[in-house]
């Protein structure tokens, strides 16, 4: 049995939700990019400077998103949302 | 408590109390509960006849048992799980002398003429349910498949931007993906070899939706790929364990077994919202 979650409302805490939430949706745009990126290399319609290119810029926002989490105070695994039934918004890694 | 309802004012319409029905058995032998609290002090658990059946009941404060007082309790975990266990120690406790069918947990009639009416309309259906469980028990078979390893994320295996790191970072999402797909898999197909195992054992199987992800006690994450109930001939109880056994080490798949339990998943009493 889960606890039933109360809504927390004070400033603070909202605040830092705001952040995990947007920081979630980023993250998810990241990780679609990501995928895409994979599947127009596996089908080799890019040459390898844009392969290069690709790769280095996802590395970066990569790199980008674990300091954004630091400096927010949560880990790269709290960003993620329970779809209930549906499973993770994201996959675990 | 013990007090008889009658004395009250005359103008309510709803019976202070109501006719709590805990499951269906056989043998009406009410030595087997009455020693038993029930969900409330003061009032015995007891065996209402039914035709050739019984129903366990206990009379039941009706405001603390109706649709809306179990509505709140679902945000009340502790009174929940109290219900929860009183009502599971009944079922089990009449399920330890004869075949019992266990009806769901907030089954309320309005009294015990309501019930007995309601419960004879059903009767030919808990006979039959009664004698499919008969001498089988049920047990809860659940099989998890890991997740990643502690390998190095894509993003800490590379540092620094340099010539060949964002070729070498989308090999390594892609190693990770690849990964992820293999173990899934893996525990899909595990999951199958253990369903059919258990069904060669088993009376009826049932699968029961999967959890999903969930954190390990370990830190790490797993999968369920199974989450499945068997009826199975109560004797065989060495069979089970030793098939889940075999099945551990030939899947490699993180497999967990309860019971046995009193057959909830394979009573098709019905109950649900039985209130009258």
């Amino acid at each position: 049995m889960k606890e039933p979650s109360l809504l927390d409302v004070s400033p603070e805490k909202a605040g830092q939700d705001l952040v995990g939430l947007v920081l979630t949706v980023v993250e998810l745009l990241r990780q679609l990019m990501e995928r895409q990126a994979i599947r127009r290399v596996d089908e080799g319609d890019l040459t390898d400077e844009q392969v290069e290119r690709i790769g280095t810029t996802l590395m970066m926002l990569d790199q980008r998103m674990t300091e954004l989490c630091d400096q927010h105070g949560l880990r790269r695994e709290d960003l993620n949302l329970d779809l209930g039934p549906l499973g993770s918004l994201l996959p675990y890694g | 408590m013990t007090a008889p309802v009658e004395s009250g004012t005359g103008r309510t319409t709803v019976p202070p109390t109501a006719t709590y029905v805990f499951a269906i058995c056989r043998r009406p032998d009410k030595d087997v509960v009455s020693a038993l609290p029930g969900l409330v002090d003061g009032s015995p658990v007891r065996m209402l006849a039914f035709g050739a059946l019984a129903a366990v009941v206990q009379d039941v404060p009706t405001e603390d048992f109706c649709a809306e007082a179990w509505q709140r309790r679902l945000n009340d975990p502790t009174d929940l799980e109290r219900c929860a266990r009183a009502h599971h120690q009944v079922v089990c406790a009449v399920g330890a002398v004869g075949p019992t069918l266990p009806l769901a947990l907030a089954t309320l009639y309005h009294d015990d003429e309501r019930a007995r009416r309601r419960l004879t309309a059903d009767t030919a259906r808990f006979e039959a349910a009664l004698g499919h469980v008969e001498g089988r028990v049920e047990w809860g078979v659940k099989v998890y498949a890991p997740h990643t390893s502690a390998e190095p994320t894509a993003a800490q295996s590379t540092t620094a931007p340099g010539p060949g790191s964002g070729r070498a970072y989308l090999a390594g999402v892609r190693r990770q993906r690849d990964v992820r797909r293999q173990l899934y898999d893996e525990g899909l197909r595990a999951a199958e070899q253990v369903d059919s195992a258990m069904r060669e054992l088993a009376v009826e199987g049932r699968r029961l939706r999967c959890h999903g992800e969930e954190p390990t006690a370990t830190g790490g994450r797993r999968t369920q790929v199974l989450n499945a109930a068997y009826l199975v001939e109560d004797p065989l109880r060495r069979e089970v364990a030793s098939t889940v056994e075999s099945l551990r080490r030939r899947t490699g798949m993180e497999i967990e077994v309860s019971g046995p339990w009193i057959p909830y998943s394979f009573a098709g009493a019905g109950g649900g919202d039985a209130r009258d």
